[in-house]
């Protein structure tokens, strides 16, 4: 297993998932990963600054890519959103962009070579799934998982290039190295609906209840998701999006990082379950 | 090998199944299983389809609840993306309104693609007589979206219209107003991204299954953007999604170069709706955010040199 990253944490991990940067710096140690955050790391634009600049949002996520290589590592991430827009900035950059944007990296004496490749946790773990399982103290076989991948984990593949977007296997496999069993689960490839939260509230709010039934109905202990976008978009949320639908229904919803840290013995103070807004406690 | 098959007959669902050796099979498309199927087994099994060769768009229908076009499915490719599979699903498309088995009615599609209208409302330079040329530049700038067949793919799994469809189109409406609008014969893109942003264009859910399962890969959600983008520059930017969209950007170029998530909130939904019951307030309660960042966070390292990027890119963007 690589050992080293560039750490580009996102900014929901600095702000309203600090609980998934808690709990990310709390396994690496165990899983003897070292994550180095990129100093100066930009926001990558969120899915959300293209609609207003495109060519901007790619010179961003070109600088944050080059911050990656001028630390001669690969680069982490575990937001999937920042996952997609990394990833689909080197793809361009990487099929012709290059030369072009360079011209306005230089600006900040900068300059982007492409020898950085991007990952996720979720990769990074599925990858290596036995030496995972080797490193679990509390195997959490009591514990029913409904795994929810998130849209930018999976989709477009051909941006990702890593896995079926339509028959997924990494997360199940991360998940069952952890000892914990994944329920059927019918939504697990839906939209939680977070980036439209505030156009598209309803709509929003409908897909978020539905999920959150889905699993409840699939008589899950938790849902569990690689994104924090998602996670934020399924806690947060689900009280409204329950109440909404007259639903009695409430499940956990951990991130990946949580229920790692949970399989590798980690007291659940450090994995910030505290903040956790439905009630995960029971859990640990 | 097995086929389970949605079917519908006007008044009752029910499923079917219908079994093929996989040998029979394994050289086929998915369109000759279909075919082989109601030749061989079952007359009244209803699907349609025309070219043959992935160029009509008729033949879109979901396999294990994902959309394809039958005819440029290879049943190899099935088996590999859906492994040592005993059986197959097969439905109609999803967010249309079923006819019959896998028949679906594109009517209310169709009334959609109409109010962008897509036809070519030429600039007065052009008549009858000159014709409307436009040179390959041009053409090349929307020849993906021209590839667009209207086979209902993206529609079939768009997240948004599956949620409600009453404020929403199906993502191939907007590729072909993006289309439109950025025809270089075009008089005026905003008689086609206007009627496109009254409909839902700031609607998306970014769930990125319109770009995923579109037969000709393109992309209905980085047209949807670039609609997004077309109609601020021209003005038209009021309301809570241009509000969002333009608080990524404020941050990211003009103040610290990182999402501040309590001032997303204010710019997003105002300061009353915030304080009320907004995310903000939320996110405070919890005790994941602390309050004072409503007045700024820190200014990331190197900040200012990423301006000076962004500013050389829009200058070169506008020359």
């Amino acid at each position: 297993m690589q050992k080293e990253f560039a750490f580009f944490p996102g900014c929901v991990l600095t702000q309203a998932a600090i609980e998934a940067k808690m709990a990310i710096e709390a396994i690496a140690p165990i899983l003897g990963i070292t994550l180095k955050e990129i100093k100066g790391w930009s926001c990558c634009g969120a899915s959300q600054a293209q609609d207003v600049d495109p060519l901007a949002t790619l010179v961003a996520n070109a600088r944050n890519l080059a911050l990656a290589e001028q630390m001669n590592l690969p680069m982490l991430t575990t937001c999937s959103t920042c996952l997609l827009m990394l990833t689909r900035a080197k793809t361009q950059l990487d099929n012709g962009q290059k030369e072009r944007i360079n011209t306005f990296l230089a600006e900040g004496k900068m300059n982007y070579k492409g020898t950085s490749e991007v990952t996720s946790l979720l990769w990074l773990l599925a990858q290596n799934a036995e030496e995972i399982k080797a490193k679990v103290k509390k195997p959490l076989s009591n514990l029913k998982v409904a795994v929810f991948y998130g849209c930018h984990s999976i989709r477009p593949q051909k941006d990702l290039n890593f896995e079926s977007s339509v028959n997924p296997t990494s997360f199940e496999t991360v998940v069952q190295a952890l000892g914990a069993q994944v329920v059927p689960f019918e939504k697990r490839l839906d939209c939680c609906g977070f980036h439209a939260v505030y156009p598209a509230e309803k709509s929003v709010m409908k897909m978020t209840s539905g999920i959150v039934s889905s699993a409840a109905k699939s008589q899950a202990d938790c849902v569990v998701t690689p994104c924090p976008l998602c996670q934020m978009q399924l806690d947060i949320y689900q009280d409204d999006a329950q109440s909404i639908a007259k639903s009695k229904a409430r499940v956990p919803v951990l991130h990946l990082s949580q229920l790692v840290g949970l399989a590798l013995g980690i007291d659940a103070k450090k994995l910030g379950l505290d903040y956790n807004v439905i009630d995960a406690s029971k859990l640990a | 090998m097995k086929f389970i098959i949605d079917r519908f007959d006007g008044k009752k669902n029910y499923q079917q199944t219908y079994t093929l050796e996989k040998k029979d099979i394994e050289a086929l498309t998915l369109l000759s299983v279909l075919l082989l199927i109601k030749q061989t087994q079952d007359v009244t099994l209803n699907f349609t389809a025309s070219c043959r060769c992935a160029i009509c768009g008729a033949c879109g229908v979901r396999v294990n609840g994902h959309a394809y076009i039958a005819c440029d499915s290879k049943m190899t490719e099935l088996f590999e993306e859906y492994g040592e599979t005993e059986a197959f699903h097969i439905s109609p498309l999803a967010n249309f309104k079923v006819i019959s088995d896998l028949v679906v009615d594109w009517e209310p599609a169709m009334e959609n693609l109409r109010k962008i209208k897509p036809a070519l409302v030429a600039k007065s330079e052009f008549s009858a007589k000159e014709g409307c040329r436009q040179n390959q530049e041009e053409f090349d700038r929307i020849i993906k979206q021209w590839d667009c067949i209207l086979c209902g793919c993206c529609a079939s799994e768009c997240n948004k219209l599956t949620a409600d469809h009453s404020d929403y189109m199906e993502p191939f409406v907007f590729t072909h107003a993006w289309r439109a609008a950025n025809d270089s014969r075009s008089k005026d893109p905003m008689i086609h991204a206007k009627p496109a942003v009254t409909n839902g264009l700031w609607n998306c859910v970014h769930c990125q299954e319109c770009a995923n399962r579109c037969p000709k890969h393109i992309s209905s959600a980085d047209d949807i953007a670039g609609l997004r983008a077309l109609a601020m520059r021209k003005g038209l930017n009021s309301g809570v999604g241009p509000a969002h969209a333009k608080s990524f950007y404020t941050d990211l170029v003009e103040d610290s170069g990182r999402l501040n998530e309590i001032r997303l909130a204010l710019r997003t939904e105002g300061v009353s709706t915030a304080l009320r019951a907004g995310t903000a307030v939320t996110l405070m309660r919890a005790g994941k955010m602390n309050p004072l960042e409503v007045f700024g966070g820190h200014e990331i390292e190197g900040h200012k040199d990423l301006v000076k990027m962004v500013k050389a890119a829009q200058a070169a963007n506008k020359e």
